[in-house]
């Protein structure tokens, strides 16, 4: 993002964060930082997608509030704006460094790894700096107040915290391996480290950390995992459920506008897309892209069975014997079609499609039950959704995801109606 | 067709809720996947494919690139979005614009010739009967003249002053990106339209409803576009307002489209409506 340039084309996003860097208030930081430096640490802040957490829906950036949900109870983000008493506006650089990149806050209290510091590990001093300097001269101060936690003591003691991060968070910034070209590192020090990627896409240990933090982890680093009512589909090389059938150009179309021609973005990573990759630059997009690429499918993943046009000539003539087919013509097939292609960048399509293709099924019953919303991106400014579909009972919307899921070559298992019922009682809870 | 009471139940269960006027039903539609149980199931399972895939089936009947479902979305399962639903309990009915009372295969043949620019189905084919079982089977145990929310296209003020050249902007924002900057719609990888065509020689004639400034902007105002909102069960409607709808309707309709040679012959007696294209 060059902020700081007036440029004829301002885009309101440029304007809005050169008008946060002009009415930030002055932190305690007395340093002068260059301005390329400020505008080094934004692009930092938004390929960290730092907004997401430390801010709540409507109120002011950075400015604390959003309620995490954590195995032990609910946490709420800090104010991380550069204000004197609420913020971070009395950090020097090293608290600052240490808070982001060892989970330690400025009065010597552990984070909880909420604060995805096990990841923010990797990132190399002069990154933290840039980000310091964003923070303190980057972002409009904010007084808002920081919330305590609804963990309840003695969970809430806080020293048992700092013991998790010696045990489980890397202490040292990324190392380039050098058996790898620029772009997979790049891509490996965006993705492993301020990217977090592995936050939602690595399943997670009984100790609550990620299984594995890099490649070198094993088969289990981004394999997909639960979280959140969501399942974050796996991102190793899978055919059927992971990225295995995307190319690189298909990846960094997906992280820039939200959309390919045969997917669209959903659920919490619809807002990492608006809020955090449509920004990046390309070059970093095509890294993270080439470095997940190269990651192997997970061991035993079944194999990828051709797709075929048996479904959609059965659809076409009215053989709606298979169970959920009807229900799928009737519901479905107006925006996914009888050949389950979708249209391109408008519907997605549901042949070969990951998520449908995941073993989890979470998230296809959830954005089936509720509904989303795609993102609005510079590229696709509409934001097109999947309409709820709660009128269907729970064996209909069994019948027709079992269907979809063994339709066109896809070959997930099926699910059952019980299945639908758990996560539609979940979602009618207050 | 039968009636029952927990068939009846079932379906107002499960309708899309809408707001019943006095003597209205709450519109509910039962499900394709009963059609398998229902007497006459093939001839009810063709209706619906023939009015759902038309341009396919009666390539002889249909002259553009429509099907009856690119108006009558969701096969004509749609709350104000011209659904069949109850159709079938209100024919025969008098129409201005024929001068007389019509059967539901007259009304029927008044979409082929006019929305899908082609020629009428025979009243005695098998492909009219199949169409007339599938409206019969929507209607099952509802009483004649049923009243029920959601005919139509719902309403839109007819006393407001379209705009064309708004139209045309709110039109290249917001409709372009799938009927086409040229309102040439969208076609897949087999050719055929997924997004129908609004304009020129693969689209309705002059002589359709939908040609009419009002009874389109009641019909985008009610259901463009789909997949905008969680309602179930498109997503569809309610995104513009109704002076925009009325100035994107007024840009649409009046785009170059086929002429209607028996226009000559409508509203014999009177009853023009106002947004009338001749």
């Amino acid at each position: 993002m060059k902020c700081l340039v007036l440029e004829r084309d301002m885009t309101p996003i440029k304007w809005l964060c050169l008008g946060l860097i002009l009415t930030a208030t002055p932190s305690q930081a007395q340093e002068i930082f260059p301005a390329e430096q400020i505008e080094q640490g934004h692009a930092l802040a938004l390929a960290g997608d730092c907004v997401a957490c430390h801010s709540i829906p409507g109120g002011k950036a950075f400015a604390g509030g959003l309620g995490i949900d954590t195995p032990i109870g609910r946490i709420y983000s800090t104010n991380i704006t550069p204000d004197l008493k609420n913020g971070i506006g009395a950090y020097s650089f090293e608290e600052f460094d240490r808070a982001l990149r060892k989970g330690v806050a400025k009065d010597g209290h552990a984070l909880y790894p909420a604060m995805p510091y096990p990841s923010y590990a990797l990132v190399t001093e002069a990154d933290a700096k840039a980000l310091y300097a964003y923070f303190m001269k980057g972002v409009a101060a904010a007084d808002t107040p920081n919330r305590p936690s609804d963990i309840l003591w003695p969970m809430s003691i806080r020293w048992p915290l700092r013991l998790w991060g010696r045990f489980f968070a890397k202490t040292k910034p990324f190392q380039p391996d050098p058996s790898h070209d620029v772009a997979w590192n790049r891509g490996a020090y965006l993705v492993e480290g301020l990217g977090h990627c592995g936050s939602c896409h690595t399943p997670r240990g009984i100790g609550f950390q990620e299984k594995a933090m890099s490649p070198a982890d094993g088969p289990d680093y981004l394999a997909g995992a639960r979280i959140d009512g969501w399942f974050a589909k796996s991102l190793r090389g899978e055919q059927a459920s992971g990225l295995g059938a995307w190319t690189e150009a298909d990846i960094l179309q997906f992280l820039k506008t939200g959309r390919t021609s045969r997917s669209a973005v959903f659920a919490s990573m619809a807002e990492v897309v608006s809020h955090s990759t449509q920004f990046m630059a390309e070059d970093d997009l095509s890294a993270i892209a080439h470095f997940l690429k190269e990651l192997p499918p997970a061991d035993g993943t079944p194999p990828v069975v051709a797709s075929d046009d048996s479904t959609y000539d059965a659809l076409r003539r009215g053989d709606y014997h298979q169970p959920g087919a009807a229900a799928y013509v009737e519901f479905c097939a107006a925006c996914h079609r009888l050949d389950g292609n979708g249209a391109t960048k408008i519907y997605p399509a549901l042949a070969g499609n990951s998520v449908v293709g995941s073993n989890d099924p979470t998230s296809l019953i959830r954005i089936t039950l509720a509904g989303n919303r795609m993102p609005t991106t510079a590229a696709e400014p509409h934001g097109l959704t999947m309409p709820a579909l709660n009128h269907l009972s729970d064996q209909e919307v069994a019948d027709t995801l079992s269907f979809v899921r063994s339709g066109w070559g896809n070959h997930a298992p099926a699910v059952s109606a019980a299945q639908i019922g758990k996560i539609r009682s979940k979602l009618e809870q207050p | 067709m039968r009636f029952t009471i927990s068939l009846a139940l079932a379906l107002s269960l499960a309708g899309f809720a809408a707001q019943a006027a006095e003597g209205e039903l709450p519109f509910a539609a039962p499900r394709d996947a009963d059609i398998a149980k229902s007497a006459g199931a093939a001839d009810i399972l063709l209706g619906k494919r023939l009015l759902s895939d038309t341009k396919h089936l009666l390539p002889d009947h249909v002259g553009d690139g429509l099907n009856c479902t690119s108006c009558h979305l969701g096969e004509g399962k749609v709350a104000f979005a011209s659904p069949y639903v109850s159709i079938s309990t209100n024919f025969p009915q008098y129409a201005a614009r024929a001068g007389r009372e019509i059967s539901l295969a007259e009304r029927i043949n008044g979409c082929f010739l006019r929305s899908m620019n082609g020629k009428a189905v025979p009243a005695d084919s098998p492909e009219m009967k199949a169409m007339l079982a599938y409206f019969e089977w929507l209607s099952q145990g509802l009483p004649p003249k049923t009243k029920m929310v959601g005919r139509g296209n719902g309403k839109i003020d007819s006393n407001l002053v379209p705009d064309p050249v708004k139209g045309k902007a709110i039109y290249e924002a917001k409709c372009a990106s799938c009927h086409g900057a040229d309102g040439e719609g969208i076609k897949d990888a087999r050719g055929e339209f997924i997004f129908p065509p609004l304009w020129g020689e693969q689209s309705f004639n002059v002589g359709a409803g939908m040609a009419r400034t009002y009874t389109a902007a009641a019909f985008v105002k009610s259901n463009m576009p789909v997949a905008w909102g969680l309602n179930a069960p498109l997503g569809q409607g309610d995104a513009l307002s109704d002076q925009d709808a009325v100035d994107v309707a007024e840009y649409f309709t009046h785009q170059p489209r086929p002429d209607f040679p028996a226009k000559v012959k409508d509203w014999p007696n009177g009853g023009r409506p106002k947004d009338a294209r001749y």
